[in-house]
C-alpha cells in the first residue's frame, strides 16, 4: 500500500454532455492503474485516447463517475481533500505561456506557497530550492516572457516543486519547444526523478521521451491496452502502430533488418550494427 | 521572373526606439522561387515567426522589403490587400482560432473576404475540406464539436480555401500524434504536388523538414545561419547543436557508423533509407 502513490481502480469517466445532445462516450473506461512511488512512467496513446483525462483525474481536477482514485491513499470526494491531493500532484501542461502568472520569475515560483499560507522565510527557502533543481536560479529576477520555452516549461517545474509535491504529473510538456528546449525538460524532470525521488508521470506524443522511463503504458479508446518496460512495449513494432503510434529511429531501424531483442536508444543501435558488421568482415 | 516571395535587407526591431530595443529579424535576405518547398528552423527566438509574418503584411518591415511576385507588398493599400489572398498564413495551433457557427462557415471566411461569388466560395470550400480529409456531414457541425485533429484540420482548409500561391505553415503538427503527423505531413505533401504553389513550412522537427523540403533555412539570432539543401545542412550536425537544434537519430546513427568506418552514407534521414543503407553491404544485411 505505502510504495504506491496514485492508484486507479476499475475507473470510468464521462465528459458531461450539453442539454439536449446524446451522452458522449466515456474519457476513460475501467482502468485499473497503480503509479509507484518514484516510480518513471510514461503514458502514451494518439490524441483522444484518454490521457488527458487521465491526468487530470490523478490531481482531482475531475472525480471519476464510477471506480476510485487515490493518491496517498485519499479519495479527493471533497473539496477538501482535492486541495490535500492537489499538494501530492503537481501539474505542468503544454503551452508555457498559460501557466505563467507573475512578472519576475521568482515570484511565479513562489505564487503557489504564497497561496497556501507559508511562512515568508520558508517561501524563500523553497523558491530558491526549486529554481536551483531546474537549473533556472541565475534566472530568478527576470521577466518569464522573455524567456524561451524550455526556460518557461522549467519555471513551471519549478513552481510545482516549490509546493513541495511528491508527484509530477506532465502533459505533453515539450510538444511546443524546440529541440535543445525539449532535451533541457527532459533532462531536468528525470534528474528530480532520481535525486529528489519525485514520482513523474510524464504524457507525450515523442517516442524517443519514452524510452527513458521505468514503465510505458498505452491508451486507446478510454483503455489502458499495453503496460511495460519500454522494451516491453516497444519490441511490439506492429501493435505499436496499430494504436496510432510509432517506436523510437534506432528501434525501427533494427526491427526492421531483422536483429534480435528490442534496442531502444542510438548508442545501443550503433554498437549492435557496428558488432555485426565486425562479424560480417571477419 | 519574380519570385514567389522575395525579403530584401528585412529587419525588424521589437521596442523600436526604447532602451530594450531588439532586432527579432535583422537584414535577412531570402529568396523564395515559385513552387519551391521550404522548410524553416531554427530555435525559438531565433526569428522565423517574425520573419514569416511579414510575408503577407502582418507586421511591416522597420528596414527592408518584402516583394511577393516581385511588387513590394507596402507599396499601397489595394497591394497590401491582395498579399493577405495571395500568402496564406497558418499558424500554430490554428484550431485556437476557429470562430464560426459551422465548419463551412469558418472554411468560407478567407474566401468571403476576398468577395467571391458565392459559387465560387461554395466550390472552393468543398475542394478544401475534400483535400483535408473532412466529409461533407462534418461541414455542418460546430467547430467545437469535431475532434482534435478534425479541428486542425479544419483551420487548415480555412487558409487552403483561399487557394493563395503561398501557403506558409507554422509548426503545423505540433501537438500531433504520430499518426497525425505523419498523414498531415502527407497532405501537405500532395497539396503542393496537386496545386504547384508555394509552401514553407517552420517546425522543430527536423524529421518532418527532411522529408519535405527542398531547400532548408536555419534562423539563427535573427539572422540567416545556413542555407542549403537537406543534405548540405543536415550534414552539419555539431553547428546545428550548437544552434539548439540537432538531427534526426537515424542521421545521426549513420553519422556515427560512418565514423567507425562502416562504408554507409551518412545521408540517411528515414529508417527506410537506413534499412536500403545496410542491405546494400550485402553479406547478413541482405533481406
Amino acid at each position: 500500500m505505502n510504495d504506491t502513490i496514485i492508484e486507479f481502480e476499475n475507473v470510468t469517466f464521462t465528459y458531461d454532455s450539453e442539454e439536449g445532445e446524446a451522452p458522449k462516450t466515456p474519457a476513460l473506461r475501467n482502468v485499473t492503474l497503480r503509479v509507484k512511488r518514484g516510480e518513471f512512467l510514461a503514458v502514451l496513446g494518439h490524441n483522444g485516447s484518454g490521457k488527458s483525462t487521465l491526468d487530470k483525474l490523478c490531481n482531482a481536477i475531475y472525480t471519476p463517475q464510477s471506480g476510485v482514485v487515490r493518491v496517498n491513499g485519499l479519495v479527493g470526494d471533497t473539496e477538501e481533500k482535492a486541495d490535500q491531493i492537489r499538494r501530492i500532484v503537481g501539474m505542468v501542461f503544454q503551452n508555457p505561456d498559460n501557466q505563467i502568472v507573475a512578472t519576475i520569475v521568482e515570484d511565479d515560483v513562489a505564487f503557489g506557497p504564497e497561496n497556501l499560507g507559508v511562512e515568508p522565510q520558508e517561501i524563500r527557502r523553497r523558491v530558491d530550492d526549486a529554481l536551483k533543481a531546474v537549473n533556472m536560479y541565475e534566472f530568478r529576477l527576470r521577466e518569464p516572457h522573455k524567456l524561451s520555452g524550455g526556460q518557461k516549461q522549467r519555471v513551471a517545474i519549478a513552481g510545482v516543486l516549490a509546493m513541495q509535491t511528491d508527484c509530477i504529473v506532465l502533459d505533453e510538456p515539450t510538444a511546443m519547444l524546440d529541440p535543445k528546449g525539449r532535451e533541457e525538460v527532459m533532462s531536468t524532470v528525470h534528474r528530480l526523478n532520481e535525486e529528489m525521488g519525485i514520482t513523474v508521470i510524464l504524457v507525450t506524443h515523442f517516442m524517443d521521451e519514452a524510452v527513458a522511463a521505468d514503465r510505458v503504458v498505452v491508451m486507446d479508446s478510454g483503455r489502458i491496452v499495453m503496460t511495460g518496460t519500454p522494451a516491453q512495449v516497444f519490441s511490439q513494432v506492429d501493435t505499436v502502430r496499430r494504436y496510432g503510434l510509432d517506436v523510437p529511429q534506432a528501434t525501427e531501424l533494427c526491427h526492421a533488418l531483422g536483429m534480435p531483442g528490442c534496442v531502444l536508444t542510438i548508442e545501443d543501435c550503433v554498437a549492435q550494427i557496428a558488432a555485426r558488421a565486425g562479424g560480417d568482415a571477419g | 521572373m519574380s519570385y514567389a516571395i522575395e525579403a530584401i535587407g528585412l529587419t525588424h526591431y521589437y521596442a523600436k526606439g526604447t532602451q530594450q530595443q531588439v532586432a527579432a529579424v535583422d537584414h535577412v535576405d531570402l529568396a523564395v522561387e515559385r513552387g519551391e518547398l521550404v522548410g524553416m528552423i531554427g530555435h525559438t527566438g531565433s526569428g522565423k515567426s517574425t520573419l514569416i509574418s511579414h510575408f503577407n503584411g502582418l507586421l511591416k518591415p522597420s528596414e527592408g522589403k518584402v516583394l511577393v511576385d516581385g511588387v513590394d507588398i507596402w507599396r499601397d493599400k489595394e497591394t497590401l490587400r491582395q498579399s493577405r489572398f495571395k500568402v496564406g498564413l497558418c499558424f500554430q495551433y490554428p484550431e485556437y482560432q476557429l470562430f464560426e457557427e459551422t465548419v463551412y462557415k469558418d472554411i468560407a471566411f478567407g474566401p468571403g473576404n476576398m468577395k467571391l461569388p458565392k459559387e465560387e466560395i461554395d466550390a472552393r470550400v468543398r475542394r478544401a475540406a475534400e483535400f483535408v480529409g473532412l466529409t461533407p456531414a462534418l461541414l455542418e457541425k460546430s467547430p467545437f464539436d469535431l475532434s482534435g485533429g478534425e479541428k486542425r484540420r479544419a483551420a487548415i482548409a480555412g487558409v487552403m480555401s483561399m487557394e493563395p500561391e503561398v501557403l506558409i505553415f507554422d509548426e503545423p503538427a505540433a501537438g500531433l500524434d504520430p499518426r497525425g503527423r505523419k498523414d498531415l505531413m502527407a497532405l501537405i505533401r500532395s497539396y503542393r504536388a496537386e496545386t504547384g504553389s508555394t509552401v514553407i513550412i517552420v517546425s522543430h522537427s527536423m524529421e518532418d523538414i527532411a522529408s519535405l523540403a527542398d531547400r532548408v533555412v536555419v534562423m539563427n539570432h535573427a539572422k540567416i545561419a545556413m542555407q542549403g539543401t537537406v543534405d548540405e545542412v543536415y550534414s552539419q550536425g555539431d553547428a546545428l547543436r550548437e544552434m539548439g537544434l540537432n538531427v534526426p537519430d537515424i542521421t545521426e546513427i549513420f553519422a556515427r557508423l560512418h565514423a567507425q568506418g562502416l562504408p554507409v552514407p551518412t545521408n540517411i534521414y528515414t529508417v527506410a533509407d537506413g534499412v536500403r543503407a545496410l542491405q546494400a553491404l550485402g553479406g547478413r544485411w541482405r533481406a
